[in-house]
């Protein structure tokens, strides 16, 4: 199956911003002496840009008189104080360049170590979770938690320290400069800012409204979208196309009427911007013409301040930018964190067992995914060394989970299932898990080679293992036949071979494993006749003198069991032989009886 | 990429406004550095207080007008980009509506999805970004060198001096770190399918106690990502200290120069102090369309992605016959398919006729070739040779809606749409009245819907598989049809619901029915069974006959018998 696009979730619950804060602290903390150097070299730099614009000023004051001297016929421009100051703000600029990218470049490395880890932790996690917190409909959100918000994480820890740091550096920097200039043109600039500010809020704010209804619109022409693709065929083949248009239409009409006003109002966010800047300027130019009459300044003050005014304008518009930035990665860093939290896997033993000599018994074995919601109740049987058990019912009775409790993905609620009685819940779990061997209908492979995919089952197998167990379940016929043999490389989806090819390298790779205890999910379709039988064939191979669990679909399989265990409900109805069965006349009976009354 | 720029066209005005507006923002903007010129070598060279006041008027009156301008220019690049994205959408779901299974499955539909939906998106945010790059930034960047000709200074070689080092740097960083965009881009993929596969696969790694190995597959993969990650960063990031490092000493050298042009009398302080702000303006234009140009080929991707969609060939194309006799039958003449590019065919040789008042069974394993069948019926797909004959003409000559028409279709996997149970039924006859559509219920065993207003979620998922089959054999029956199609979609129904089903298709005897099944018991009393193999008819009877004399289906009846499929 190809991956479906991923749904964004808006965050459900306002962001913890404290706990959110202290979690990224927590991740800054294992790198403090880096962030320093960033911050010092953030200040080095900032510091030495903030100085250039004074001399550059200065500079220009010296054309200003000379030029003044000239037309007075009283001197000349004095070129030797102004190939000084240029020279010093040239070796400004230049120091300052280099610690600006001494500064982003260990910010880079710290925020790329960080996502790193927080990958690998997330990983581990995984490996390490409790069996329901991985299920099947949470794997999306996973994903989306170890890749997405892992990157919006490190995006917003680079862009905003780097641009935050700079930018309150910056300010205060640019405010005391033009302080030193003039106070009165530094009034007249800085009290634009928190105008300019609140202005640019009320905007967001005011869009946000838009954006939100906009986004609703989106959401129901997304999903008709979705639908009439997956559809399509029922759509043709009833003559949908005019229907499914028109609805289609409206709602795009709606939509877009929504969209192109959040569009238009926070697009405005520009043209104001551009505004303050503009209006700072005209200010600027007549205020610091007007003080240059007074003699209070001199002229190249004037384009100092030009410089410092651009250099304080661009920081609020970075802070506005960074702040919705910090509002993503906190919510990143939330859901990431939320899952970091999440309880491992419990497995306080580390007793290992390493063979099964008596055999395994359910003792009023009960569980329940949920609380209240018995899957299994009151299960109890006995399996000796070497017994076949057929566990046979209906989908949903709860034969797949009794395999689950035995493998210990669950724990049980009440009862104990014991190996050589002893409760296996006082072993180390992997040390149960590594006795068995577990074959499912829904086999899982890897994009690796094929014969990797066999080794799984035993890394230390050498080639001639690997192929001696695909010839055990008759799967190297067709191996040799792929295109790169044994080194054919199956594809991410694995849909380069058949179904029922899976099974046979399933198969192959718990042979090779070589377990004491097996579970096996015989195939019930999607399989063709030839390698069903291939399959089966394969499986009883791996089940010879072995003690087996087969949850059983096929009377051959069931006649040849043990004993045969009819499970309804998460209870046992009948179980004994298929003999005994049939002498019962119970259940198992009457269904067989049907069954084969049916197709006959 | 021409198809993408149609939906453009009635947006022309529009544009020419953008362009308008952008053109007086920059006249007005342009002409700031000039008055501060004109403050400095007039207002304060001959102390003249009221013509500082007076420029400054002017120079207020400009930012107004600029002012307005911008909002004017966003005004219309919202319509426009918002416009231009529903247009868009409405193109390709027009088209992808026409697509046959074949252009379906070439592009996929989870990918379709995506491209009308994200990919139009991303399209549609490049555009603001096009209006300020190729219209602002050119206009900025003339208007400007205009500014600074006017000037008359000596001191323009500065400006292409930079020029070239501006773009010199550009281009050694996207020859160092164009190629690792690509490579960072697949191991990002990497990343997600490692983590992806080791979420799937969590029961297998846990039953081998393979979690230290997979920590260290992913590992692996991490520390690459990290690798180019810092190796990239550490080249691109040069690129910001570098270009202001630049700009700064571009500020430098004309202060430099423009002294020595003063010393001549060329030059006035207020001439350097504009032309110094032209010139950051001309280098920022530029920066502006080089950073659009690192952007493109991510731009391009979608825009591939979308055109592609757009220049599909549709396979089906529509006939004129309109009138189809009731009764009729439906002939296969040598049919084959074959899917484009596979050496394979799916379907060979194919002959069968569909008659009123008949049920045809077709039989076979997965991969036989049996939806291919059904699918060629109402043209969801066409033969690659052979014909399919409806009252003796090809199927391709008559109106698709009229042939559709004529058909009832079930597919293999039911799928329901968003809305209620009673909007679902409609879909098979629109005139439904609540009589019909109980009635239809009933036929189909729907016994679990209280209320025809009940709430069909998205894709039909609060319904289960075997109620969702149940319901769109229910939709399937509600209309009157000659021909009734169901691929298999008794599957997930037990055998007593199935047998109550088949009970009451009996009610459409007059017509002829075709029915796909791998269940033996589904069409063992069709009046022809067709079984399939490798996509050839190999055997041809009803059930009796066929026990005797095809092996294959005595092989399936046997494997069926043998299986305890009943319990599952």
């Amino acid at each position: 199956m190809s991956p479906r696009p991923l749904k964004r979730k808006p965050p459900e619950k306002p962001v913890d911003n404290r706990k959110a804060i202290k979690n990224i602290l927590g991740l800054l903390k294992d790198h403090k002496i880096r962030l320093i150097l960033t911050v010092i070299c953030a200040v080095i730099s900032t510091v030495f840009t903030i100085v250039a614009p004074l001399l550059i000023g200065e500079a220009t004051t010296t054309i200003f008189n000379g030029i003044n001297n000239i037309i007075h016929h009283t001197g000349s421009i004095d070129l030797d104080t102004l190939f000084h100051l240029l020279t010093i703000v040239v070796i400004l600029y230049v120091i300052s360049s280099i610690f600006s990218y001494l500064q982003s470049f260990l910010l880079v490395k710290v925020s790329t170590k960080i996502s790193y880890d927080l990958r690998e932790r997330m990983i581990d996690k995984i490996l390490h979770l409790p069996m329901d917190k991985v299920e099947e409909n949470k794997r999306g959100d996973i994903l989306s938690r170890v890749t997405n918000d892992v990157d919006s994480l490190q995006n917003g820890i680079t862009q905003s320290f780097i641009q935050l740091t700079t930018a309150v550096i910056t300010l205060i920097g640019v405010f005391i400069m033009m302080l030193t200039i003039n106070v009165w043109m530094t009034l007249a600039t800085v009290i634009l800012v928190p105008i300019a500010f609140l202005l640019i809020r009320a905007m967001t704010r005011y869009s946000q409204k838009y954006f939100l209804k906009q986004l609703v619109f989106k959401g129901s022409l997304n999903a008709q979208i979705e639908e009439t693709f997956t559809g399509h065929d029922i759509i043709r083949a009833f003559n949908q196309e005019e229907i499914s248009m028109e609805k289609f239409e409206s709602d795009n009409e709606n939509w877009f009427g929504h969209e192109w006003k959040s569009q238009f109002y926070s697009s405005l966010n520009g043209p104001l911007m551009n505004f303050i800047s503009n209006f700072t300027y005209v200010v600027v130019a007549v205020m610091g013409a007007a003080f240059v009459l007074q003699r209070a300044i001199a002229v190249g003050d004037i384009l100092a301040f030009f410089q410092y005014t651009q250099s304080f304008n661009r920081p609020i518009q970075q802070i506005t930018r960074v702040m919705s930035q910090i509002q993503t990665a906190m919510a990143a860093s939330e859901r990431i964190f939320e899952f970091l939290e999440y309880e491992d896997e419990e497995n306080p033993s580390e007793k290992s067992i390493t063979e099964i000599k008596e055999g395994i018994e359910f003792e009023n074995v009960s569980f329940g995914y949920v609380p209240n919601e018995k899957i299994i109740k009151n299960l109890s049987f006995n399996v000796e060394k070497g017994q076949k058990i057929a566990i046979i019912g209906e989908t949903g009775a709860g034969k797949t989970t009794i395999v689950k409790l035995l493998m210990r993905f669950y724990d049980i609620d009440s009862g104990s299932i014991k190996i050589d009685g002893a409760d296996i819940e006082e072993y180390d779990k992997n040390s149960i898990r590594s006795l068995i061997g577990m074959v499912l209908q829904d086999s899982w492979l890897f994009s690796d080679t094929i014969s990797n995919n066999i080794r799984y089952g035993n890394l230390d197998a050498g080639d001639s293992e690997v192929i001696d167990a695909a010839r055990q379940v008759y799967a190297d016929n067709f191996i040799r036949q792929s295109s790169d043999g044994y080194a054919s490389v199956l594809n991410e989806d694995t849909d380069n071979i058949s179904h029922g090819q899976k099974q046979l390298l399933t198969i192959a790779r718990t042979i090779l494993s070589k377990k004491e205890i097996l579970i096996l999910d015989e195939a019930t379709s999607s399989v063709d006749t030839r390698t069903e039988k291939l399959i089966q064939k394969a499986m009883d191979k791996l089940m010879e003198g072995k003690t087996s669990f087969i949850i059983a679909h096929r009377l051959s399989t069931i006649r040849n069991a043990d004993r045969i265990i009819v499970i309804e409900n998460g209870e046992i109805i009948e179980q004994g032989t298929h003999e005994e069965l049939l002498a019962l006349k119970g259940y198992y009976y009457n269904t067989l009886n049907a069954q084969l009354k049916e197709n006959l | 990429m021409k198809k993408l720029l149609k939906p453009m066209k009635n947006k022309i005005p529009q544009i020419f406004f953008i362009f308008i507006f952008l053109s007086i923002q920059v006249y007005c903007d342009l002409t700031l550095p000039q008055y501060t010129a004109e403050i400095v070598n007039v207002g304060i060279q001959n102390t003249n207080f009221q013509f500082i006041i007076d420029i400054g008027i002017m120079m207020l009156l400009m930012v107004a007008i600029s002012a307005l301008a911008t909002v004017a220019v966003s005004y219309f690049s919202s319509r426009v980009a918002s416009g231009y994205a529903k247009d868009l959408r409405k193109i390709i779901y027009e088209k992808v509506l026409k697509f046959s299974n074949h252009e379906l499955n070439h592009i996929s539909r989870s990918s379709l999805i995506t491209r009308s939906t994200n990919d139009v998106n991303q399209l549609q945010s490049v555009l603001g970004m096009i209006f300020m790059t190729l219209i602002f930034a050119p206009l900025l960047g003339i208007g400007s060198i205009i500014k600074v000709f006017e000037l008359q200074t000596n001191l323009s070689w500065i400006i292409l001096v930079n020029f070239i080092a501006v773009v010199l740097l550009l281009i050694i960083v996207i020859i160092k770190v164009l190629p690792y965009f690509k490579i960072t881009q697949e191991i990002i993929d990497r990343i997600n399918k490692t983590t992806r596969e080791i979420l799937i696969g969590i029961p297998v790694i846990k039953a081998f106690v393979r979690q230290d190995y997979e920590a260290d597959k992913f590992q692996k993969v991490n520390q690459e990502f990290y690798d180019v990650n810092i190796y990239v960063f550490k080249t691109l990031l040069i690129m910001l200290p570098l270009m202001t490092l630049i700009m700064n000493l571009m500020v430098v050298l004309i202060l430099y120069y423009g002294a020595y042009d003063a010393l001549s009398g060329g030059l006035l302080t207020g001439d350097i102090i504009a032309f110094i702000q032209y010139s950051t303006q001309i280098v920022t234009s530029f920066l502006m369309i080089g950073a659009f140009m690192i952007i493109l080929p991510r731009i391009l991707v979608s825009g591939r992605r979308v055109s592609e969609v757009l220049n599909t060939e549709i396979t089906i194309t529509d006939g004129d016959l309109k009138e189809i006799s009731s009764n009729s039958t439906i002939e296969f003449k040598n049919v084959s398919y074959r899917y484009p590019g596979s050496e394979k065919e799916t379907l060979k040789d194919i002959n069968f006729t569909l008659k009123p008042g008949k049920t045809t069974a077709i039989i076979g394993g997965t991969g036989s070739g049996k939806s291919t069948i059904l699918n060629l019926i109402p043209r969801l797909q066409d033969p690659s040779s052979g014909e399919i004959l409806i009252d003796g003409k090809n199927i391709k000559n008559f109106n698709l809606k009229t042939l559709r028409d004529k058909i009832s279709f079930t597919p293999q996997k039911a799928i329901l749409f968003q809305g209620d149970v009673k909007s679902n039924m409609k879909i098979g006859k629109s005139d439904a009245s609540d009589e019909d559509i109980e009635k239809a219920l009933e036929l189909a065993q729907v016994d679990f819907v209280e209320d025809l207003a009940e709430e069909v979620t998205q894709g039909g998922s609060n319904f289960s598989g075997g109620q969702k089959q149940r319901l769109s054999i229910a939709r399937a029956i509600i209309g009157t049809h000659d021909f009734y199609l169901f691929d298999d979609c008794f599957s997930a129904l037990d055998m007593n619901t199935e047998r109550r089903i088949k009970e009451n298709l009996k009610n459409l005897k007059d017509s002829s029915i075709l029915i796909v099944s791998q269940r033996i018991s589904t069409i063992m009393d069709a009046d022809e069974i067709l079984v399939i193999d490798n996509g050839e008819i190999v055997d041809r009877g009803n059930h009796n006959k066929l026990i005797e004399s095809c092996e294959i289906y005595r092989e399936i009846v046997n494997i069926q018998i043998d299986s305890m499929e009943a319990l599952s």
